[in-house]
């Protein structure tokens, strides 16, 4: 079907048609975001005096979420209780109005607050699937070695007996974070954690073998120039957000070349110096951000972002 | 502990089939692949501000029902349907929000022909309203739209420009009402 624009945009313009999705755009999904409903309400709770934070202060969640299993029925897991899946086992936890959570076997968490406004476990070890609709930041999962906080989405979280973590998200946003150190990994991305380390450098689950093994050689095992070199020459467009997380945390030394790599990928906006990012200039570094096709840092802020 | 598996896979059935079988990437290409289609089927049938939730819940609904899943290449079909029946669920259900919150700020807020022009889409009959705006509001072409949905190209077709034809209809007699 060709030439038909009400087909498929093709042939000679339709106004009447053009129009309306001019029109109807503002209504059209828009991923990598939060949840909006959650920050309308926000909005309007701060702006519509009393009714919808009425209803928000008004329901007291119950400190405990429920747990469903297999193995033993439904019953409700306290703050300061631990689950454990065991061999083969497996639950699913229902995190209040915030989410849900799948545990896989040999796992063991805690529940460290079941607030309206906070729920937070800790993973000791194992394999958690979680699909988190609260607002941003209202959910936290702290592992033995990093903090994962959910920017809206489902993702899914594996430490290991020693504490090292991945961290993959299927939708949304992730941060994960570590005495400072700070990586936001956007859908389709994961983020590895080793002892004595943090989190390392975001990466694309479908980036190249060689970049990811370089990037592990970076973070995790003082793998240096020679693994920078494979990490610039091998990032592509698509991996730019992995080389702007590189920027504020390799050597000073290697910044400049980062800089050129990430420049070379996704140009600078106008007004975003070389001299002012390798400066550390948050500002400008934000607004390089929001050139990478992953949504403005206008949300970031809204988030109250830390800083890598 | 081992990084997730590379997926390198097109087709919608085979990343149904992995998805099912627990591959997170998978699921994950599959919701970028059918979010639009979720948003476009909700937002034929619920208040707007409602529908970015709504998809979350219908996506996970679909990753714990996927082992029902019988054919994995009616995935979209099979998807379209858990939407249908959560847009069903929602209306069967009281809730807090039914109206735009006042005072919005301007850019949280859509024009006054935006809400009038989706309106006069949602009066449409089921099958124009939804394909219509999968067309014009998702800007799904129509090979889109019967690839993800599992309609024939002709029933797109004919949706598209029957639905059209009454759309205009309604537009043209509010403009002279």
């Amino acid at each position: 079907m060709r030439n038909d624009y009400l087909w498929d945009g093709s042939g000679a313009p339709d106004p009447e048609v053009q129009q309306l999705e001019h029109l109807l755009s503002v209504f059209r999904s828009r991923d990598r975001r939060p949840h909006t409903r959650t920050r309308w309400i926000a909005i309007a709770a701060a702006l519509v005096m009393g009714v919808a934070a009425g209803w928000l202060v008004s329901r007291n969640a119950p400190e405990s979420w429920q747990v469903s299993s297999a193995r033993t029925g439904t019953g409700r897991l306290q703050v300061g209780e631990t689950l454990e899946t065991g061999v083969g086992g497996h639950a699913t936890l229902e995190v209040g109005d915030a989410g849900m959570i799948e545990v896989e076997a040999n796992s063991r968490l805690r529940l460290e607050r079941a607030r309206r406004n906070e729920q937070r476990m800790l993973l000791e070890h194992g394999l958690i699937h979680a699909f988190i609709w609260a607002p941003p930041r209202s959910f936290v999962v702290d592992t033995p070695l990093a903090v994962a906080t959910d920017l809206g989405c489902f993702y899914t979280l594996e430490v290991g007996k020693d504490g090292a973590g991945l961290l993959h998200v299927t939708a949304g946003w992730v941060s994960f974070e570590h005495a400072g150190r700070e990586s936001f990994i956007p859908a389709g991305a994961a983020c590895q954690t080793r002892p004595g380390y943090g989190p390392g450098t975001p990466y694309r689950e479908e980036a190249p073998a060689p970049l990811r093994q370089a990037l592990q050689d970076f973070d995790f095992a003082h793998g240096g120039e020679p693994a920078l070199d494979t990490i610039l020459s091998t990032a592509t467009r698509d991996d730019a957000f992995t080389l702007w997380h590189l920027l504020t945390r390799c050597d000073p030394a290697q910044e400049p070349r980062v800089y050129d790599r990430l420049a070379a990928l996704v140009a600078p906006p106008a007004g975003v110096t070389r001299d002012a990012i390798l400066q550390g200039n948050r500002q400008m570094l934000d607004r390089w951000w929001d050139q990478l096709g992953l949504g403005d840092t206008g949300w970031w802020r809204d988030l109250e972002r830390k800083w890598p | 502990m081992s990084a997730s598996p590379v997926v390198a896979i097109s087709d919608d059935a085979e990343l149904a089939r992995a998805a099912r079988q627990g591959n997170r990437v998978a699921f994950g290409r599959l919701y970028d692949r059918y979010r639009r289609m979720v948003h476009g089927i909700l937002l034929a049938r619920v208040p707007p501000w409602e529908v970015d939730d709504l998809v979350q819940d219908v996506f996970l609904s679909a990753l714990r029902q996927l082992g029902n899943l019988r054919d994995d290449g009616a995935f979209g079909g099979w998807l379209a349907m858990i939407a249908r029946n959560r847009a069903h669920d929602y209306h069967r259900r009281a809730h807090e929000w039914t109206e735009l919150p006042e005072n919005l700020p301007a850019a949280e807020r859509p024009s006054s022909e935006a809400i009038a022009a989706l309106d006069a889409i949602r009066s449409l009959p089921a099958a124009y309203r939804e394909t219509l705006i999968l067309r014009l509001v998702e800007g799904m072409t129509g090979d889109e739209i019967a690839a993800r949905t599992g309609m024939t190209a002709a029933s797109v077709r004919v949706n598209l420009h029957r639905g059209m034809k009454q759309l205009r209809q309604i537009l043209e007699s509010e403009a002279h009402a």
